[in-house]
């Protein structure tokens, strides 16, 4: 839902690294978005009005699978935007991004977007930039779900979630857990217990709490270490 | 060294990219091309490396592999003349993340990084084609982790079978089920066990070293929609811009793939 316009801070790494010339020029387009845990951001396939711009929260893009199944192949936070595609040359994606962390972004319309690429070079760069580092992060994602048990990859998801909200609890259904590792809710429910038997993390209704963070970035398979050198 | 051989400047316009190009777009960068045959196995760039040169393969296949801490191996995505190897250099970065190996030996021309950077700094149909190519590789890329998380070997091994057939002019693949194994990640009994249902099912012929396509819908009957997944979206970002009625004589071997 949009509100009221350039209240709060600019958090965004990809604008507040433009020089004070673009940005002033780009402001006034800019929107404020107020982005609610599970809304969809991008919809496979479907004309991109908006270019997001997360300033807090962050959102799950997932692959999208035929029949409604979903799986998620990487997270955009502050430090990108969503959707890619326009800038990448088209208006539309086969990837479904939805709110996973709720927060505040900032948008701007996709004609005004292409337009303040074109003139912007240091934006431009930005999001090759982000462009790559994402790109990288889906690699990743591809290694991990070949090689990593469940135990190592929700660990990994949780010490991702947890950098991006800047918090140790969060909200987390075991459904859609299940949907962002790919495994089954009884899987999900398994590696959880025995995080939780280890006194790494508590689970209940869903909310997590990270209680011992070292033990769970022991937990994680090198994935995390990896992504967090490359952003 | 690679071995640098002449070619009709034409011969370069058979990867999909470059054969996109307006002639003029086309005659700017003729001269900065670079012929070269690349053999089997051939690694251009090693993860970490410093790049000098973005490769466009007119006949080679290059896999683009990661490597783990230990060692593993994994593909996450694959070009032949449909692509191009090192989008790392006009993204902004100079090194790579992924290890490129020639997979099927054959041609391909380079362009160093100083050229393409300046080509694509100029922002017309070269910019366009090399930034639609890199979202067509992010969708190959994010299916391949999809597939990996929610597919059978088989399933895999069809879509992979798929690819490289696209990527080739022959019905017929040399290689080895320990190689496969690298490429997909997974045991070599595993692909072996998948490899002898196909057989099976008479839609491949396995005979020492080589596969053979026998039934190319068969494959696709048994495949995932991964496949599908990647070539409709290259088609759709790519497929207006792909001329296909070159006026390019070639004269490459039946290609290879290990």
């Amino acid at each position: 839902m949009p509100f009221d316009a350039l209240s709060g801070l600019l958090a965004n790494k990809v604008l507040t690294a433009l020089p004070e010339i673009d940005l002033m020029r780009i402001k006034p387009k800019l929107e404020r978005f107020k982005m609610i845990f599970g809304e969809t951001m991008n919809t496979p396939n479907q004309i991109a009005e908006h270019i997001y711009f997360p300033d807090t929260g962050m959102i799950s893009l997932l692959g999208t699978l035929g029949e409604g199944a979903n799986l998620e192949i990487g997270i955009v936070a502050k430090e990108g935007a969503v959707p890619l595609c326009p800038f990448l040359g088209t208006p539309s994606s086969p990837v479904k991004a939805v709110v996973q962390g709720a927060g505040i972004a900032h948008r701007i319309k996709t004609a005004d977007f292409l337009e303040e690429c074109a003139l912007s070079q240091p934006l431009t760069k930005m999001l090759l930039h982000f462009t790559r580092s994402l790109m990288l992060q889906i690699s990743q994602c591809a290694i991990c779900f070949r090689f990593h048990k469940i135990e190592e990859r929700l660990a990994r998801w949780l010490l991702m979630s947890s950098d991006r909200m800047k918090s140790n609890e969060f909200i987390m259904t075991q459904q859609y857990l299940s949907h962002m590792l790919g495994v089954r809710r009884e899987g999900v429910t398994k590696a959880a217990s025995h995080l939780q038997n280890l006194g790494v993390i508590q689970y209940s209704r869903g909310k997590i709490h990270i209680l011992d963070r070292p033990a769970l970035e022991s937990a994680s398979c090198e994935c995390y270490a990896i992504l967090l050198k490359q952003t | 060294m690679l071995k640098k051989i002449k070619a009709d400047e034409n011969e370069s316009r058979l990867n999909h990219l470059l054969g996109a190009l307006p002639d003029e777009d086309f005659d700017r960068i003729k001269s900065q091309l670079e012929y070269l045959h690349l053999p089997l196995g051939k690694v251009l760039y090693e993860s970490g490396d410093k790049m000098s040169h973005v490769y466009f393969p007119t006949t080679a296949i290059i896999s683009l592999l990661y490597i783990m801490e230990n060692g593993g191996t994994a593909e996450i995505g694959i070009a032949g003349n449909n692509g191009l190897i090192g989008i790392a250099l006009f993204m902004g970065g100079e090194t790579t993340s992924s290890r490129a190996v020639v997979q099927s030996a054959g041609d391909a021309v380079r362009m160093s990084a100083m050229d393409v950077r300046a080509e694509f700094a100029r922002g017309g149909l070269f910019q366009n084609l090399l930034l639609r190519y890199t979202q067509s590789l992010m969708t190959q890329i994010s299916q391949t982790a999809v597939c990996n998380r929610l597919h059978s070997i088989q399933q895999q091994l069809c879509r992979w079978l798929l690819i490289n057939h696209d990527q080739l002019p022959a019905n017929k693949l040399v290689m080895t089920h320990d190689l496969i194994a690298n490429m997909l990640g997974v045991r070599r009994e595993g692909v072996t066990q998948a490899a002898g249902a196909l057989q099976e099912m008479g839609v491949i012929k396995y005979s020492r070293g080589t596969i053979y396509i026998v039934d190319r819908k068969g494959i696709e009957r048994v495949a995932c929609e991964c496949y599908q997944v990647v070539s409709t979206e290259y088609d759709r970002l790519l497929g207006e811009y792909i001329r296909t009625n070159l006026p390019v004589t070639t004269s490459h071997n039946s290609a290879s793939v290990r």
